[in-house]
Formats: C-alpha cells, structure tokens, sequence
C-alpha cells in the first residue's frame, strides 16, 4: 500500500515539475526571442543610415556584451556580408562565416535553428534593417542585403535545475512521510485509547464512569454541581409543598369523613370556638361554639376568608384580632387576648379569653389555630375573690377600729365617768365577739374549701341553740327596732349534729334576715319535726331575693346584685358555709323568696334513719 | 374652738370621736349618712367634716362631692376608711382636697390630726 502510495505521489510530483517545467521553457524562448528583436533594434540604431559610423562595430560590441550579460546567451554575432562584424567571442571578429540569414524573413523576423549537434541550444537570427532618417528603430523596414545578429540561446533557462529539483522532490516526499508518520503515530495514540476503553468496558463494567470521566468529563463536574444542587432544591420544595398540600388534604379528609363522625362532634361538644386558619387566610374549620360566636353556619365556613369575614359583638373582636395578628407576610403571631362581650343587653358581660397559636409545619408559618375561651365564670370568681378579700379586710378593720378606739378611751384615764367605762367594755366585748365570728366564718370557708371540716356529732337541744343564735343578734334587731320571734312545738326532741357547725348556720340565717330586713320589721324562727326530718326555719318580711338570684346567693363570695344588699356590709360566704354545713349533715337548705315579699330559708336535717343514711358515708 | 360634722353608719364610731372630740373643746354635730350630713350642713355651718367611706345612700365620695360643689375647696374634710385600697382612694379623693384617714385609728392621734388641719385652715 504505502509503496504504491508513494509511487503514485512521486508520479504526480514528476508529472507536476515537468509540466512547470515546460511553461519555464515557453516562457524562457518568448523572452529570449523578444530580448533579441531587441537587440537587432539597438545594432541597427548604432549602424545609422546609409552610410555607416567607421566605429560602430565597437559600439556594436559593447552592445553585445551587455546583452549576454543580461541574457544568458552562449554567443551573439553581427554578420554582415558573411563576415563578423561584432560578436561576443573576439576572435570571431573579421572571420568569415559559411551559415546565412534565409533572405524570406522580414526585418524584425526572426528566424530559429535547431543546431542538431547541441539539443540544449538553438540559433535565433534576425535581419538587421537600415533605419530610415525621421523614423524610429521599430519602424526601420529597409533590411541591409545579408547583414543579421545571430544569438545562440539556450533553449530552456540555464539549470542547476536538476539537482534541485531532484532535492525538491526528495524533500517533499520526505514531508509527506514525515506527515504520514506523525498521522499515523496520532491514530494509532487514539486506537490504543479507544482499544483500551474497549477493554475496560469488557473487563470493568464498574470503571466505565471512571473511564468516561478521564474522557474530559472532568470539565463538567461544575456546572453538574450546580445543575445538581439546584435539583435538590427544587426537589425538597416539591417535596414540602406536596407534603403540605398532603397534611391539608388529610386533615380535610379527616373532617370530612367524620362530618357525621366521632371527631367532628368531639369538636362540635367542647365549649371552647376552634377555629383552623389556612396560610391563604381561609377558615379551614370552625367548630360549632366558634360558629355561634362569628354567627355563621357551618356550611359558609370554607367560603370564609379573612378579609371579607364579617361579625358582630365578640365574632368582630376575634375576626379583628387575627386581622391583627396576620402580618403583611402571610405568618401569624402567636397572641393572647381577652375579649369583653359588648352586648349591653346580657345581664353578665361576658369574657373570652382567644390564643392564637401559629402552626409550624417543616418551614411553612402560614397558618393559624384560633382557641377561644369563654372565662367569664373565671373572671367572674376572680372579681369575687378580690371583692372578698376587699370586703374581708372592711369586715375585719370595722370591729378592730372600735376596739381599738374604745379600748384607747380605756386607757387614755381622759374618761373617768363609770357610765362611760362600763360602755366601753361593752363595745369592746360586742366587737370582740363580731371579730370572731367574722374569723371563724372565714375559717369555715377555707376548711370547707380543703374538705378538712370535721363534724362533731353530739344531742343538740334545739331549743336551746335557737334561743342563743336569738340572743346574738338581739342587739342588731334592736337597733333597727327588728322584732324577733321565736315559735317552737312544745315538745321538741333533740337531734344529732355538731352544735358548733350548726349554730353557725342559725347565727348566719339570722344574721342575714336582720340585716336585710328594714327596720321596724319582724323575723320567727321555727322548727317543724316529722319523720325523716327536723326543718328549721328563719322567715323575714325583708327586701326578699329574686328568684333568679337564688342559686347565686349560696355561692361562695357571691351576694345579692340589688343596691341594698350592696350597701350592706357582708362578705358573701355566709350562705355558702351554712348550706356546705347542712350538707355535711346530710340535710340541705331551701330558699322560698320573692323580691320585696321577704324571704324564708328551710334548713331541712335528717332525721332518725333517714338521718343515719345520710350521715353513714361521711 | 370649732364645730365638727362627723359622719358614720356605725353608732360607737360615732360615740367615740364625740367624746374625744368634745373632751378636746370641739363642738360634734353627728349623721348616719351622706344624705343626712348633707341636710346637717344645709341647717348648720361647720368648720370641719369627718366621715366615713363606706356608708349607706351616700358615701364618703359622694358626699364629698357634694360639699365641693356646695361650699367650695376651704372646708376641711377628713374621710375614715377601712377599705384595703387605701393608695387609690387618696388619689382620687385628692383632686377634690379630701384627706383619707385609716381606720383601725387611735383617738389621741386622730386628733392630733384634726387639730392640725383646723389649725391651718381655721384662725
């Protein structure tokens, strides 16, 4: 193959050297034969006309000289007549020559012999023509008879040609080996690469990556990170949007499926709104105490936005909150707000304590959880509980005070009057008194409050404790000219109780009915036995209770709401710890009371076996 | 000496500060309310008030209120209380000139305070 190849190159070189070599030639003879017509034209100016310079043929010589000089000529002659008048080679000069210009070629012809001797050169004559005086050299037409310049030109440019073409051509075959080598070198560097792979592929299943790698892979490895990392990117925001969507859906489903279901009720039965808002600020699910409190259904809920929801009253205060607590960026914060009932109309305002509680799922603070709380019971056992410290502290100082003042005049030795004195230890042992009772009842409350209270059952004469429980508030009734009476069966057994406890009772039923009862009125204590029970009773014709408010009046810390009850000192645990007692004994306590007709509280013990029933499981 | 209107629902207050008041060379003209002190000092010019806060149909507030807008800021007025909000009742009592007095109280002292009010307020 590569011998063949290298013929055919060498071929076409040769081919491609003699052919430029041939146009060389062509090209050399037109100019050889141009130079000569030149050259005739110069003789036949320095010969002149007709009659001729003696000396021309020096100038013709040194005409000569210079055009073998500037061509490469082997010789030129002038002949004229057969003899030499000039020529290249001196001593040719004056000789006579046998060879002639064929007399057919015209002045500025030219006429070319092959010499058969020497194949590497040719004669060129040209006639030589006698200028005519006015003309120019190239227009001269007149030849001279036999005179001509005979040039022997070679007929291709002189060569050291051959050599150097010969080097020519070695030297570019030797590149074109050279070249096919270097070709054949790379191919065989990129077969050895691609064998090799080739192989690996077969063996190392597992290197293929390696492999591929070292093939420029490398170059790509960062903005396959990059491409990379931004896939991750998006591949975990997917993954939170669905996992969100997904939580969404679930709890929809959960609601949904129970709509009818256990949840849903459990939801719809707790008395605290729960309202579930969504990161589009749309309320996912409202229960039915939230629902009465924004006073829609449930049905309207899901259309529900933030924006257009609409409410009244306490719904308007909630909706406003979380307006509130929806920043511009769609998160809520977290926030604890008591809201007052603004209805007017509502005997009790009513108080409702909202949490807002932001949900954080994965990254995500969009939504909300509404609680809502009604704590006006709370609020209101906490206003009852700071009145009663209040009115505890009133109670207390006002007994204190006389006390203290009258047990000053005492002592000051200012006051020497008997009369004085004796009333200053009646006041003092009065307020006394009142101070304990006020203690002890306080006491009571808290005992009860602990379930500590220990009942210390004994024969309690009726009789007797009624009568004492009189005498206590004697002094009360009499200031406001209160008539108290007393009525009692004529045989009255007696019953099983604590006598303490239960002298509490009367001392507060009666207590109350004084106080509570306008002066010049009148209070009967009573007693009826049957049974299964002894009934005590304490009948006033005082400002008397609202039915409406009877339950209230037996709750600790809790009085009456009209304007003279309020005006009138009291600590609203009375009541409470006299009807916690008659429980302890079993037994309970009635009200039968109307506003302005009086009031009548019936302390119903058990009594024999009903009593033992009762108290049994104490 | 001057002329003490004193003003309680409870009667041996009353009793007490009218003997010390008395034994000081004051002269006490006493109520069992706002209303009644109110009627008192339409009858009676007074040089003094000392009352009680917490009383039926008008208490010490009121019935402070009320001598202001009759008779002006001069008369002085002394209010006993035994309520545990003391702070608060001085503040708002004090827009209207009224001093608040606690109770439990010692006579001898209370005088001496009522003594020192007259003597600022009274030539």
């Amino acid at each position: 193959m590569l011998l063949i190849y290298l013929v055919g190159m060498g071929t076409i070189a040769q081919f491609g050297i003699a052919q430029a070599r041939r146009e060389t030639a062509l090209r050399f003879q037109n100019d050889s034969q141009y130079a000569v017509k030149l050259l005739v034209h110069r003789i036949a100016a320095i010969r002149g006309g007709k009659s001729a310079d003696p000396q021309w043929p020096v100038a013709c010589n040194r005409a000569l000289r210079e055009f073998v000089a500037n061509v490469p000529a082997k010789s030129v002659r002038v002949v004229e007549g057969s003899s030499v008048i000039a020529s290249t080679t001196p001593s040719e000069i004056g000789t006579t020559v046998e060879s002639s210009i064929s007399a057919t070629i015209p002045p500025g012809g030219l006429e070319i012999v092959t010499l058969p001797s020497d194949a590497r050169h040719r004669i060129i004559r040209s006639p030589l023509a006698l200028a005519e005086p006015g003309t120019t050299e190239t227009e001269s037409t007149l030849p001279m008879s036999g005179a001509y310049v005979e040039a022997v030109l070679p007929i291709e440019p002189l060569q050291p040609a051959s050599l150097a073409d010969h080097a020519r051509l070695l030297a570019i075959i030797l590149a074109v080996l050279g070249a096919l080598f270097v070709v054949y070198r790379c191919l065989r560097e990129q077969l050895r690469g691609v064998s090799k792979i080739a192989k690996r592929l077969e063996s190392h299943r597992d290197r293929i990556e390696e492999d591929l790698a070292s093939l420029r892979i490398g170059d790509a490895v960062d903005a396959v990170t990059v491409g990379w990392n931004e896939l991750v990117g998006l591949t975990e925001r997917l993954l939170s949007t669905v996992q969100r969507t997904e939580a969404n859906e679930e709890l929809s489903r959960v609601l949904q499926r129970s709509g009818g279901g256990a949840l849903s009720e459990a939801l719809n039965a707790i008395p605290d709104g729960l309202i579930y808002i969504t990161d589009e600020v749309r309320f996912e699910y409202v229960n039915s105490a939230a629902c009465r409190l924004l006073g829609c259904n449930a049905s309207e809920v899901k259309k529900l936005t933030l924006t257009d929801a609409q409410s009244s009253g306490v719904g308007a205060k909630l909706l406003t909150l979380i307006r509130e607590a929806a920043s511009a960026e769609g998160f809520f914060e977290a926030r604890t707000e008591v809201l007052e009932s603004t209805d007017a109309q509502a005997p009790d305002q009513s108080t409702y304590r909202a949490w807002l509680i932001p949900l954080q799922r994965a990254r995500h603070q969009g939504e909300c959880l509404v609680m809502i709380r009604d704590v006006s019971q709370q609020v209101r056992a906490d206003r009852a509980r700071e009145e009663f410290i209040a009115q505890v502290t009133h109670e207390l100082r006002t007994p204190l005070t006389n006390i203290r003042a009258y047990t000053e005049t005492l002592s000051s030795g200012m006051f020497e009057d008997p009369k004085v004195i004796t009333e200053c230890y009646n006041v003092i042992t009065k307020e006394t008194r009142r101070l304990s009772r006020l203690v002890e009842d306080i006491l009571s409350v808290s005992q009860l409050e602990v379930g500590s209270i220990e009942l210390h059952v004994d024969n309690v004469d009726l009789k007797a404790l009624l009568s004492d429980g009189v005498r206590d508030v004697r002094g009360l009734a009499d200031e406001k000219n209160i008539d108290v009476q007393v009525v009692l069966p004529a045989k009255l057994e007696p019953v099983r109780a604590d006598r303490d406890k239960l002298a509490v009772v009367v001392n507060n039923l009666l207590g109350n009915a004084i106080k509570y009862t306008p002066a010049n009125g009148n209070v009967v204590v009573g007693c009826q036995v049957s049974a299964e029970a002894v009934v005590l009773t304490v009948k006033d014709n005082g400002i008397g209770i609202d039915p409406s408010e009877h339950a209230k009046v037996f709750e600790k810390f809790q009085r009456g709401s009209n304007p003279e009850v309020q005006h009138e000192s009291g600590t609203g645990i009375g009541l409470y710890t006299a009807r916690e007692i008659v429980r302890r004994h079993g037994g309970d306590i009635e009200l039968i009371s109307e506003k302005e007709k009086g009031s009548t509280f019936l302390v119903r013990l058990p009594h024999g076996e009903s009593r033992a029933a009762a108290l049994s499981p104490v | 000496m001057a002329k003490i209107l004193v003003v309680d629902d409870d009667v041996h207050i009353l009793r007490v500060l009218s003997m010390w008041l008395q034994r000081h060379g004051h002269e006490v003209v006493t109520a069992r309310d706002g209303k009644s002190a109110l009627a008192t000092l339409d009858r009676e010019t007074v040089h003094m008030i000392i009352s009680d806060m917490n009383m039926p149909l008008l208490d010490g507030i009121g019935l402070a209120k009320e001598v202001r807008a009759k008779s002006g800021p001069a008369l002085p007025i002394l209010i006993l209380s035994a309520r545990c909000d003391q702070e608060r009742l001085n503040e708002q009592l004090a827009t209207y000139g009224v001093r608040v007095y606690p109770k439990p109280f010692l006579p001898s002292q209370l005088v001496v305070e009522i003594n020192q009010l007259l003597g600022v307020t009274v030539s």
